[in-house]
């Protein structure tokens, strides 16, 4: 049976008995329970489970405090204290507000008639005046979803009006971001008052909505209590709903409710009778007794502050002062430099005649009265000025030695108490050191000077030395010293001739001694002296010999330049080309010519209408004298010829015009019959050998066919004018008539008309304007409209408009779209061969410019002959970046800045600098640099490429940069 | 009274003012934008089964990324992302305003608008590049403030994704 029962239920059992030992073992039921008891919490019915636990937490949390108060107060700290802060802070505000209201009341007038009603009723003065003053109505109420700022609910005051709430709502939550934001506050709680005039909004932070109230006059703070109250009902009832907020409020209804109430929240003070009658009793008591106390006031206010102003005056003391029935007594020490005190109370109001002072004389040792003194006893010269620095009196300039002994004195007495006089910026000016001075001027005046070199030169006993060498043609150092204040009886020179071996006095010397002819000019080129011209071989030899002697030592004498003349030679070639002259001129025939003896001879035939041959000898340079000629006349048939003789001849009117046309003579234009018969029988005569006569371009002219023919010519010129169809033209009874179609850009058909002898008076127009496509017209129309820059060529090419050139990208885009726009009317506007304008070639082009340098031995102002490749390319380089400028309309303009080292006088420096950028320009021009573009300026040894100390530093600083400026 | 929060995104210049200043209802004027950084308008869309009120914060367009205040974003339900076709950089600008929303707040639906259809010579983004975005199943609209050309389809299609 056992084994039986065991086959059938032994499994549940062993199970069996596992479970009854779980539950007798407490061990392991709690193990087990705490196993699913979470879970099993989670699953319960909420309302159940909150009943169940209640009492057992409750009396937990009780016993908790029981034995140690503490922990449950740590954890509820963070909850508590920004409640009770807030709580505490607002009862401060209330009773703040009451304060405030309470004071400013206390002085009006219902002020007194609420202290009255407070006596009457019997409670506080305070209660009364909040009770009054504190007028005011919600008048909207907003409930705004704290996550999104999206309006839930918005309820009104009936007489209040406002914008969309749904903006309003979502701005307010903006400025309430902003403000967090803007200031990094971490605080949860948001804006809490925002005031504007009479308006105020108040908000309280809920956890999920906000709640905006905007109050209109003065609410009390206990308000604030009420709007929150309702936020929590709100959140009471629909905490589900508001935290689950989309934006859809349909589901929140019940809330309008709530927020209805707060918009009923008003209270409006009540208006009594105004009495008047206390108000006039107690005025006419007041208004006499105000009168006399403000004037007596007055008075004593207007004496204290005389009397302040007086304190503040340098030089016065008030030692004592005080007002006694209506007497002002004021006594004490004053400096006969100040301010009289008399004269500072004009203006001040208090009546001088009750006015009592005792003054008493006294020296202030203020600084400014003791400079007033100083300059009284010392009388100081024009040159020394006088002034107050930080409280000393300081004296600066250039004085005699007689008066800075007289300062010194007056110095040294002032030191016992009063302020310091200080003497030490006064110069000694005594005439030696003038003297003195003068005398370095003018020495350095004669360094700088070409041709003088000053050896030594020295100042003893009042008399100047100086001693040196100079050549001739130097400037004269006794000359010099006219204008320097040196007094020339006492300055003794010893100056020794030289020769200077400077170009420029070498070439002063050549031009004294080898007297060159006119003919030959000399000039420095690099340092060389060339001569250029022409001259006899005579003169050449001596130049030779000169040039020889030169060149121990001296600069090179370069000759090779000019040409030989012997006088015969001359002679010969001027003849020659007087021959020449002779043979080319019409109507001359020369038949034979020669030289012989010195006197030359010419034959030959003349027209008598040619050019005559001795009026061509003036101006040829030979000695008419020695010229013996033979003309014989004959009638030249050149055609030339044959007019001037016709017009002699046949007298034509204005209206003909003589040409020749393939050596035919053509007359064209109208005459009257009379004239074109004498013209046809000349034209016979002539036609014997001579030249073609060709009258049938004359035309006969009489008045009618004249004028008809005019308007004919007219009209003609018109209908050849681009931008002009003439549609109509006739003739009727002398008058003129004609219409049709002209662009406004064509000419205008009036004024074509002057000038055709057609009668304007008897002209009838009919003209109606229409746009010519034509391409001319067009490409006015578009030079009009889109400003093309210089840089762009407009042209019409085979009745296409051809757009060529340079141009900024924008201008391009909209030559594009014209073009577009005129494809439609069938023009064609070819933009394809415009190019966008390249700056960075140029840049590049400056840079090179700007980085080049031109150098220069010590003392020279010329380049030496290695910087000519470097002069040749940076011409070239100017040349090219100043055309490309002006291609894109802008001129560039280049500054040349001389540079000199620093060894030598500044003032010298300044000028070698200066002359440096002068030659430079010079060298520049000459390669083809128009100079307008070229400035220049000199900067001495300020503005060194590197610092002088450098070994190097002199030679590289002796140089001329180039700086490129556009305009 | 069903309503939406969405945010207006874009750099510098891009138009979105002007985008919404001739299509909604508006009571602030444009210095909200420069003072509070942003400014609050309202379109109302009507969609065949109800009307959407879509609460349009403008937010003052910045190239400056690191200056854009992403807690005006909070509690959006959508976003108008705004890009000047005329100047490429700022579609890239709009996208990284985007991941800096996403990255706070969590994917959201937006449009976005290529502006200023109308400068069709100057445009600056290649048709290749929109068709691109286009693959990513993006809801893309080509808009011009001048002809308001396309603006109000794409807030139509904004307010069908937001009331999904």
């Amino acid at each position: 049976m056992d084994t039986l029962r065991e086959l059938l239920v032994g499994r549940e059992i062993s199970e069996l008995s596992r479970v009854t030992h779980l539950l007798d073992e407490p061990e392991q039921l709690a193990a087990a329970v705490g196993d699913v008891l979470p879970s099993a919490a989670a699953s319960a019915s909420h309302a159940q489970l909150g009943e169940a636990f209640a009492p057992v937490v409750e009396r937990a949390v009780r016993r908790s405090i029981q034995k140690n108060p503490r922990t449950l107060t740590d954890i509820l700290y963070p909850v508590f204290l920004p409640a009770i802060r807030k709580s505490i802070g607002e009862k401060i505000d209330q009773t703040f507000q009451s304060l405030n209201e309470s004071l400013r009341h206390i002085f009006t007038w219902h002020g007194l008639k609420w202290r009255l009603e407070a006596w009457r009723t019997g409670t506080s003065f305070s209660e009364v005046v909040l009770k009054h003053s504190l007028a005011y109505q919600v008048e909207h109420v907003f409930l705004i979803n704290r996550n999104s700022g999206l309006l839930i609910t918005h309820v009104a005051a009936d007489n209040a009006t406002s914008e969309d709430p749904q903006l309003i709502s979502s701005m307010l939550s903006a400025i309430q971001d902003f403000v967090k934001d803007s200031f990094n506050e971490k605080e949860q709680s948001g804006l809490d008052t925002i005031r504007f005039g009479e308006l105020r909004l108040w908000s309280e932070v809920g956890p999920f909505a906000t709640l905006v109230a905007v109050i209109r006059g003065n609410p009390p703070e206990e308000l604030h209590e009420i709007i929150r109250d309702v936020l929590l009902r709100i959140h009471d009832q629909s905490s589900e709903a508001l935290e689950q907020f989309d934006g859809d409020s349909s589901q929140l209804t019940g809330v309008e409710a709530q927020l209805r109430t707060c918009v009923e929240l008003k209270h409006e003070d009540s208006n009594e009778g105004f009495p008047w009658l206390v108000v006039a009793a107690v005025l006419l008591v007041l208004v006499p007794a105000g009168g006399w106390f403000f004037l007596s006031w007055q008075a004593g206010q207007r004496w204290q502050a005389y009397v302040s102003r007086l304190e503040t005056q340098p030089g016065i003391i008030v030692a004592e002062h005080q007002m006694r029935g209506g007497q002002f007594y004021i006594a004490g020490l004053r400096d006969p430099l100040a301010t009289d005190p008399q004269s500072l109370l004009s203006g001040t109001q208090v009546d001088p005649a009750r006015v009592h002072s005792q003054w008493q004389f006294y020296q202030s040792l203020e600084p400014e009265f003791v400079l007033k003194r100083l300059t009284a006893s010392l009388a100081p010269p024009d040159t020394v000025r006088l002034s107050i620095v930080n409280g000393r009196i300081v004296a600066e300039g250039e004085a005699p030695d007689t008066w800075i002994d007289r300062a010194r004195a007056a110095a040294q007495q002032l030191s016992a108490g009063g302020p310091e006089f200080d003497i030490s910026k006064v110069r000694d000016v005594s005439p030696e050191a003038r003297a003195a001075e003068h005398w370095q001027a003018y020495v350095s005046r004669l360094g700088t000077q070409p041709g003088i070199i000053v050896a030594e030169q020295k100042i003893r006993d009042g008399q100047f030395y100086v001693a040196g060498l100079r050549d001739p043609l130097a400037a004269d150092p006794q000359a010099l010293l006219s204008g320097t204040e040196v007094d020339p009886a006492r300055v003794h020179s010893q100056w020794q001739f030289y020769q200077s071996l400077e170009p420029e006095f070498v070439v002063k010397r050549l031009t004294a001694s080898l007297a060159p002819p006119d003919t030959v000019r000399l000039s420095i080129v690099n340092d060389r002296i060339v001569a250029e011209g022409e001259a006899s071989d005579t003169w050449i030899s001596r130049a030779q010999a000169a040039a020889q002697q030169l060149s121990a030592g001296g600069p090179v004498f370069d000759i090779s330049r000019v040409r030989d003349v012997s006088p015969e030679a001359r002679e010969a070639e001027r003849w020659q080309a007087y021959v020449s002259r002779l043979e080319t001129q019409p109507g001359i025939i020369v038949s034979e010519q020669k030289i012989r003896g010195g006197q030359f001879y010419i034959a030959g035939l003349r027209d008598p209408l040619g050019a005559d041959p001795q009026s061509l000898l003036s101006g040829a340079q030979i000695d008419p004298a020695r010229v013996h000629s033979q003309w014989q006349f004959y009638q030249s048939l050149e055609p030339e010829f044959v007019v001037k003789r016709l017009t002699a001849s046949l007298y034509p009117p204005d209206t003909v015009r003589f040409s020749i046309v393939n050596n035919r003579i053509v007359a064209e234009g109208e005459a009257p019959d009379t004239w074109i018969d004498k013209a046809r029988a000349a034209a016979r005569q002539l036609s014997a050998g001579g030249p073609e006569f060709d009258i049938s371009k004359v035309r006969d002219v009489s008045p009618e066919a004249r004028a008809a023919e005019h308007w004919q010519y007219y009209v003609s010129r018109l209908e050849a004018q681009p931008g002009i169809i003439v549609a109509q033209q006739t003739e009727r009874g002398g008058h003129f008539y004609i219409s049709g179609l002209r662009d406004p850009l064509a000419a205008d058909p009036q004024a074509l008309l002057s000038g055709t002898e057609v009668d304007p008076a008897r002209v009838h127009s009919q003209w109606q304007f229409y746009q010519s496509l034509d391409p001319k017209f067009v490409v006015k129309r578009l030079t009009a409209s889109l400003t093309p820059p210089k840089s762009v060529q407009v042209s019409i090419v085979q009745g296409r408009i051809v757009v060529v050139g340079e141009a900024p990208a924008a201008w391009i885009t909209r030559a594009q779209a014209a073009s577009e726009q005129l494809s439609a009317d069938g023009v064609v506007l070819d933009v394809s061969q415009l190019r966008e304008l390249n700056l960075a070639e140029l840049n590049y082009l400056r840079e090179a410019i700007q980085t080049t340098d031109i150098f220069f031995s010590s003392g020279k102002v010329v380049p030496g002959p290695e910087q000519v490749p470097v002069l040749d390319r940076l011409a070239d380089q100017i040349k090219e970046f100043a055309q490309n400028a002006r291609k894109s309309g802008v001129t560039a303009r280049f500054m040349l800045t001389g540079h000199s080292d620093a060894t030598g006088r500044e003032t010298a420096n300044a000028s070698i600098s200066a002359a440096r950028a002068e030659t430079v320009r010079a060298l520049l021009n000459k390669r083809g640099v128009p100079p307008e573009l070229l400035l220049v300026r000199g900067a001495g040894t300020f503005e060194p490429l590197v610092p002088e100390n450098i070994q190097t530093g002199s030679s590289t600083n002796r140089r001329v940069s180039v700086t490129v400026n556009l305009d | 009274m069903l309503q939406k929060k969405i945010c207006m995104l874009g750099g510098f210049a891009v138009g979105k003012t002007s985008l919404v200043r001739r299509f909604v209802q508006s009571i602030f004027s444009e210095t909200y934008l420069t003072t509070v950084g942003v400014k609050i308008d309202k379109k109302s869309v009507v969609l065949p089964d109800k009307t959407v009120d879509l609460i349009l914060w403008d937010l003052a367009g910045e190239d400056d990324i690191g200056s854009f205040r992403v807690s005006y974003v909070r509690g959006a339900t959508g976003l108008v992302l705004v890009v000047d076709g005329t100047r490429a950089a700022t579609l890239a600008v709009a996208l990284t305003l985007r991941e800096r929303v996403e990255a706070e707040f969590g994917p959201m639906p937006f449009v976005l608008l290529f502006n200023k259809s109308d400068l069709a010579d100057r445009w600056a983004i290649p048709d290749s590049d929109i068709d691109g975005l286009r693959q990513l199943g993006w809801q893309i609209y080509l808009t011009s403030a001048l002809s308001g050309e396309c603006v109000d389809d794409a807030f139509r299609q904004l307010a069908s994704m937001v009331t999904e």
